[in-house]
């Protein structure tokens, strides 16, 4: 698993590929802070970090199928599939490397936005607390987004259709709460509250206020395994179908 | 020893490989032969264990490969078709990383790397990126992957495929100096390659086995005696006459004229060849008919070959024998001129 893990991580630091993405978070994240300050509250002179968040992970939207676009396509694509197969690892131990690997990718990613708020300690003052839960809720995020991006990887033998899908399913994720209060799906309640269970917007707004709550971590943790789930049974689905 | 047990796969309804078993034995080389789409891939995928089957066992070194898969697969080194290499890695880089996925210990790995790259020349591009090396030196890349670890049973699935002839001779004598240590199971249609390297050979097509043997009692079982060629100078009639009634011919195969009164004799022979060719040249002696060369050929493995594809054909009368003996016989005089390339066209086939 270390090795896969190493082998991933070289994948995107020695090329560059994970600096080209940062430079992109980071110039949107840039954009978004600037704007925050720009839309200043006059009478307090404050501005929200966690408001800041939220509307980067609507890039994420486009960042993370990016980077988990070639998880599983390019092994198809290069036949290195067999390699992997062939050796003495199973295939849990493949997708946990590949998560992890990702993983390391997003911290990083992560790291670099850690500039805004300690430039803004410097000149004024941040409320520690819940800059804490709102990267913790940034984080457990990101950790859902890449699991689905590197499922929707192991679909296809093209990276670029699974970035485009993987965009697709995350927007769609996205906004499934702004669609379940539509006026159309608030004839159905039952319908509404399924949909509403899938919805992952309320629950960062939890971590943005400060909150770290146990069904909110269940939330994300649970949709992290289900997608790793999937992704390996999508794997060993495949050599049985092969040909 | 690895052994394989009623093998099948179906891909669908379709069926790939029907029920086919062999063993490898302790410090062997195994030829696996067939035409394009005869299911040697997928045999060899399912032996390598990316594959499952649809029946049957692998067993490796004791370890079924479907029921202990991590512990038959430390056994195991994989050069499939296309050489499993990421572009974007160096050769030291990805060697290290085939490394750490068998398994190696981390403070042997350098070692081994070395001893790998020096093994297969490839310690030239080291350091360059797989993507820039040329097809040749990316085949041998993967070879060293499957070599890496020193694993005890290789699964070479043509592994001389875009080398050059320098290069293919010396993959092939590294794969004969494998067989001090390894089992080995490799994969071709160049034929005059399995016979230069493998000690026994499978003939699969359409997914069933056509054949397990030793490549010489494969020449001898099917019209196994050599053929005698004989050039003559004189009547055409008359000298097919009297080598046809020389005891021992079993038949003429082939006349081949050559201009005036020259013609070139293909015999085949039952019995002891030498005793046929002495009495040949002392009956067509006697009857005044020059010799001008007279040589014995050994029936090679090729023609084994297509006589075993053609095998299943052949079960009906005796005409359709009749008809297709020019043609393996115009085959077999292709071959001679032309075995580089007839290799790979009969692969096709």
């Amino acid at each position: 698993m270390f090795s896969i893990y190493k082998k991933e991580l070289q994948s995107f630091f020695f090329t560059p590929f994970a600096y080209a993405l940062t430079a992109l978070f980071m110039f949107l994240f840039t954009y978004m802070f600037n704007s925050g300050i720009g839309n200043m509250d006059s009478s307090t002179y404050s501005f929200s970090f966690p408001e800041i968040f939220y509307n980067v992970i609507f890039y994420f939207i486009f960042l993370v199928p990016i980077m988990t676009m070639r998880t599983f396509a390019d092994e198809r694509k290069f036949g290195t599939e067999t390699l992997l197969m062939s050796s003495p690892v199973n295939v849990f131990q493949i997708v946990m490397g590949k998560f992890l690997a990702n993983m390391t990718m997003f911290l990083f990613m992560i790291l670099g936005s850690a500039v805004f708020p300690i430039v803004t300690a410097l000149n004024g003052q941040v409320v520690v607390g819940q800059l804490i839960c709102a990267y913790i809720g940034f984080f457990c995020w990101g950790a859902m987004y890449i699991s689905l991006g590197m499922l929707i990887s192991s679909f296809t033998e093209n990276s670029i259709i699974s970035a485009i899908i993987g965009e697709l399913v995350m927007f769609a994720f996205l906004f499934v709460d702004d669609f379940s209060q539509t006026a159309f799906i608030a004839q159905f309640p039952k319908l509404q509250s399924v949909l509403y269970a899938f919805a992952s917007q309320p629950r960062f707004i939890y971590f943005s206020q400060g909150f770290i709550r146990l069904s909110d971590i269940v939330y994300f943790v649970s949709a992290i395994v289900v997608c790793l789930a999937w992704n390996y049974i999508s794997i060993e689905k495949r050599r049985w179908n092969r040909g | 020893m690895v052994k394989i047990e009623n093998l099948t796969k179906y891909y669908g309804k379709n069926r790939a490989v029907n029920n086919i078993s062999f063993t490898i034995e302790d410090n062997e080389i195994l030829g696996f032969l067939g035409p394009n789409g005869a299911g040697k891939s997928t045999t060899m995928n399912m032996i390598a264990g990316c594959l499952p089957m649809t029946s049957g066992s692998i067993s490796i070194f004791g370890s079924d490969i479907a029921k202990e898969p991590v512990k038959a697969k430390k056994n195991i080194g994989y050069l499939p078709e296309i050489p499993p290499v990421y572009p974007d890695m160096r050769v030291n880089e990805y060697l290290s990383f085939c490394a750490g996925l068998k398994r190696v210990p981390a403070t042997k790995r350098s070692k081994e790397i070395k001893r790998v790259t020096e093994l297969l020349g490839l310690t030239e591009v080291r350091t360059k990126l797989i993507k820039n090396l040329s097809k040749g030196y990316k085949q041998r890349v993967g070879f060293a992957q499957a070599l890496i670890g020193n694993p005890k049973f290789l699964i070479l699935d043509e592994p001389t495929v875009g080398l050059d002839p320098n290069q293919l001779a010396e993959v092939r004598s590294i794969i004969k100096d494998l067989k001090s240590q390894h089992s080995v199971i490799f994969s071709s249609h160049i034929l005059s390659e399995v016979s230069a390297v493998c000690d026994r050979v499978v003939i699969i097509n359409k997914g069933n086995i056509k054949a397990v043997d030793t490549i010489d009692n494969l020449e001898k079982s099917l019209g196994g005696n050599p053929i005698i060629n004989i050039r003559v100078k004189g009547p055409k009639a008359k000298s097919a006459s009297v080598i046809e009634l020389t005891e021992g011919v079993k038949e003429i195969s082939k006349i081949e004229a050559e201009g005036g009164e020259s013609f070139l004799f293909s015999v085949q022979t039952d019995g002891d060849a030498d005793d046929v060719r002495t009495k040949i040249m002392s009956e067509l002696i006697k009857n005044g008919i020059q010799i001008t060369e007279i040589f014995t050929e050994k029936p090679d493995l090729e023609k084994v070959f297509m006589a075993m594809l053609n095998k299943e054909d052949k079960k009906s009368g005796l005409e359709q024998l009749l008809e297709e003996t020019p043609e393996v016989s115009e085959i077999s005089e292709e071959e001679e001129t032309e075995k580089e390339e007839t290799g790979k066209e009969e692969g096709d086939k």
